[in-house]
């Protein structure tokens, strides 16, 4: 009987020495897939520059509709002075690339408006996480529409939890307001500049610059583009500025310009472009699967 | 022996079939082959559990990190599952073959040698052949090296039985031939192992080549194939799920083994399920909840097709029968991590008209019993990935992340198929003493 006892411990013990590891490792999995999960869903957010409203990129979706040869769906936001939202348009159901223009019934340009836009589109975000349940996203800001997500990103973005930026692409945004000045900072760079260790870390930037001639797009300075480099480089993950020259680089034509649309259609949708459109060579994404490991069967 | 009429008459039809020479021919065959696939087995569950990186044991105790040398030992194992696993197939060919022409009285090593040769000319990649006269050849492998291990069990105990009874016959057939026409001189045996061996490379040659030009996968590829096609897509409904099982299983018993595996983790209703389980805590309401995978993977699965895990402990609990308690015992580790194999070739449950029937059932009532229980909300469906080589009542409770409800419902479900193997375990003790008795 002694004999028994021994075997019966041994057992117990065998049991507890699968049992208990595995209850680990399988708690230390699930919480792996929950940060590596990405929804499906993967709006991109536009928001238009001063004294534009929510039909400010109606071209640029249009072209980028018939060119992608897929209907990405519109979603328009209007957020008023008293953080009231209304909605136009629908995200369809199936679609998982879907346009989000966030605009504001301020529209109005200065540092005190852009601090305030960036508040009521912190709330129009919280509304659209809270409905549609995605957990990361890509944004594009025309004009001063850059600013008010730059300063959305450093000061409100950090209170949602559980949503991530993949990309942020900034066209012709005045990071120096109207300055010239390469030394000179005015208020909205010197607090982007100041709160810029909130933004993401993994965030990849592309700043977008027109020029008419060798300095302006006839509206925001090429240097206040290039302040820029002074709130991202260094601090997320990927910043590139790209400028853009030719026919349609006046400031307000820059978002149906033919390269901006290409640049879009790479950087923030990741289409794989047919090599005659391509900028660059794109490196081949590998598409990584959920469980983010292979071996699994 | 049991009264119950049912079994008495299960109990006759074995006996019957085990007069047949096919059948004690197959039992032998695969009692030679079973330390071989023992030995393989063992290895694979150290390399497939322990080593490999997607192995279960590897990963709960995190091998990777405290072993040193681990690619290594990775290899060293690979290359010895490699040897055995990878010609398993034709040593049963050979074993099958050798064991029926001695009971024909025929050349038994020479008959054996032709079946396991003809075997392997069934599963020539004839492709490459093909594309060693174009392309450069290389990499092409010769023969399709997964029709030589477990899966082609099936086809070699087919040609060793063919091979076996053809060859047997034709050399007695070319002595008889020989004595009758003395004016041809005196064969020798050379001539008598030669002449036969080219008529069946011949037919079989023929055979593979004509087959290759149906499908790329050889005769074996052609079976499965056409099984997993019919077995791979079942859908949501529980009734198709437990009709695929019991096919898979009746296969399994067969010898094909495998058209219908544990791969449900990476199949399109598994990454809905485990996305929804992701955004939303739990499986409970997860899209795809009747699946292959949440039914038949985590609940009747245990060991590997048929429950095999609670054979053993059936075997355990109430057979007197030496043999099958040593099988049970030298198996009981690879059972833990799924890999039956050497259950079924050892004891042999393969051809065993007794344990075919629980070998199904206990399968077929799990599912049911976890259809019902996902249906009525009792436990949630798995959703998390786990490794093919996790033991068996603990694929639901881990898969689930963690649920109780699951784990208890393992439980009764190893239970249950424990009960359901135990009475034919009882009736198979008559085996053998009972040819004494009567």
């Amino acid at each position: 009987m002694r004999h028994n006892w021994w075997r019966w411990l041994l057992g117990v013990v065998i049991v507890l020495g699968i049992f208990l590891p595995s209850t680990v490792w399988m708690h230390q999995r699930i919480s792996k897939y929950k940060t590596n999960y990405k929804t499906p869903l993967n709006p991109t957010i536009m928001v238009p520059g001063s004294s534009a409203s929510q039909n400010r990129f109606d071209a640029l979706i249009k072209q980028l509709r018939s060119e992608t040869k897929s209907a990405h769906s519109v979603l328009k936001v209007k957020v008023a002075e008293n953080g009231q939202l209304s909605y136009t348009g629908s995200i369809r159901q199936g679609d998982n690339q879907p346009f989000i223009v966030i605009a504001f019934e301020n529209n109005h340009d200065g540092y005190e408006n852009i601090n305030k836009q960036a508040k009521w589109l912190s709330i129009a975000f919280k509304d659209l996480v809270k409905t549609y349940h995605f957990n990361h996203f890509s944004a594009m800001g025309h004009s001063n529409g850059g600013l008010i997500l730059s300063v959305f990103l450093e000061k409100y973005f950090g209170e949602t939890k559980h949503v991530a930026i993949d990309k942020l692409m900034t066209i012709a945004t005045p990071y120096n307001m109207e300055s010239d000045s390469t030394t000179q900072q005015t208020a909205i760079l010197k607090e982007l500049i100041a709160g810029r260790s909130n933004l993401p870390k993994k965030l990849t930037v592309y700043s977008v610059a027109g020029t008419e001639n060798y300095s302006s797009d006839g509206t925001v300075p090429a240097n206040s583009v290039n302040q820029g480099k002074y709130v991202f480089q260094n601090q997320v993950a990927h910043y590139t500025q790209v400028t853009v020259t030719g026919s349609n680089t006046t400031h307000s034509d820059l978002p149906q310009n033919k390269q901006i649309v290409l640049l879009i259609r790479q950087y923030l949708l990741k289409e794989k472009l047919p090599a005659k459109d391509r900028y660059k060579r794109q490196k081949a994404n590998a598409s990584s699967s959920i469980t983010g490991e292979t071996g699994l069967p | 022996m049991g009264n119950w009429k049912p079994l008495r008459r299960l109990w006759r039809l074995n006996q019957r079939m085990e007069q047949w020479r096919a059948m004690r021919a197959i039992k032998e065959a695969l009692r030679i082959a079973y330390p071989f696939i023992l030995v393989m087995t063992l290895v694979d569950v150290v390399g497939q559990s322990f080593l490999a990186s997607s192995g279960f044991f590897f990963q709960i105790y995190h091998v990777g990190s405290w072993l040193p040398g681990i690619d290594l030992w990775q290899q060293f194992f690979q290359v010895i599952s490699l040897v055995i696993n990878g010609v398993v197939a034709v040593i049963v060919a050979f074993t099958t073959g050798h064991y029926l022409a001695r009971t024909y009285r025929g050349d038994a090593l020479a008959v054996g040698v032709m079946s396991a040769l003809a075997f392997l000319t069934l599963n020539v990649n004839y492709d490459a052949l093909y594309e060693t006269n174009h392309v450069t050849g290389e990499g092409v492998p010769q023969f399709m090296e997964n029709n030589l291990g477990p899966q082609g069990i099936f086809l070699a105990i087919v040609v060793g039985l063919t091979v076996g009874w053809f060859g047997s016959h034709l050399m007695s057939w070319l002595a008889k031939w020989q004595l009758r026409h003395p004016r041809f001189g005196q064969l020798s045996w050379t001539g008598r192992v030669a002449w036969p061996l080219g008529i069946i490379l011949v037919i079989t040659v023929g055979i593979g080549y004509g087959l290759s030009w149906l499908t790329d996968g050889g005769i074996n590829g052609l079976v499965y194939s056409a099984l997993s096609a019919s077995v791979a897509n079942p859908g949501h409904r529980g009734l198709v799920i437990l009709g695929v099982t019991a096919l898979s299983n009746v296969l399994w018993w067969l010898g094909l083994i495998g058209p219908v595996s544990l791969a449900g983790n990476s199949s399109v209703t598994s990454l809905q399920n485990l996305a929804y389980a992701v955004q939303h805590g739990s499986g409970w309401n997860a899209p795809n909840p009747i699946t292959l995978h949440t039914l038949g993977d985590a609940y009747a699965n245990y060991g590997g097709a048929g429950m095999t895990l609670s054979l053993i402990i059936a075997i355990w609990l109430v057979s007197k029968q030496a043999s099958y308690r040593r099988v049970a015992n030298q198996t009981f580790l690879p059972n833990l991590v799924n890999l039956n194999e050497p259950t079924l070739l050892g004891l042999p449950l393969l051809y065993n008209p007794i344990l075919l029937i629980p070998f199904v059932v206990a399968p077929a009532i799990n599912i049911g019993l976890a259809w019902c229980a996902i249906t009525w909300k009792l436990v949630p469906p798995i959703v998390y990935p786990v490794p093919r080589t996790t033991p068996g009542p603990l694929i639901a409770f881990l898969g689930t992340g963690g649920d109780w409800r699951a784990l208890l419902l393992s439980l009764i479900c190893l239970t249950l198929s424990v009960v359901i193997y135990i009475p034919f375990i009882r009736l198979l003790n008559h085996e053998g003493g009972d040819d004494h008795a009567a």
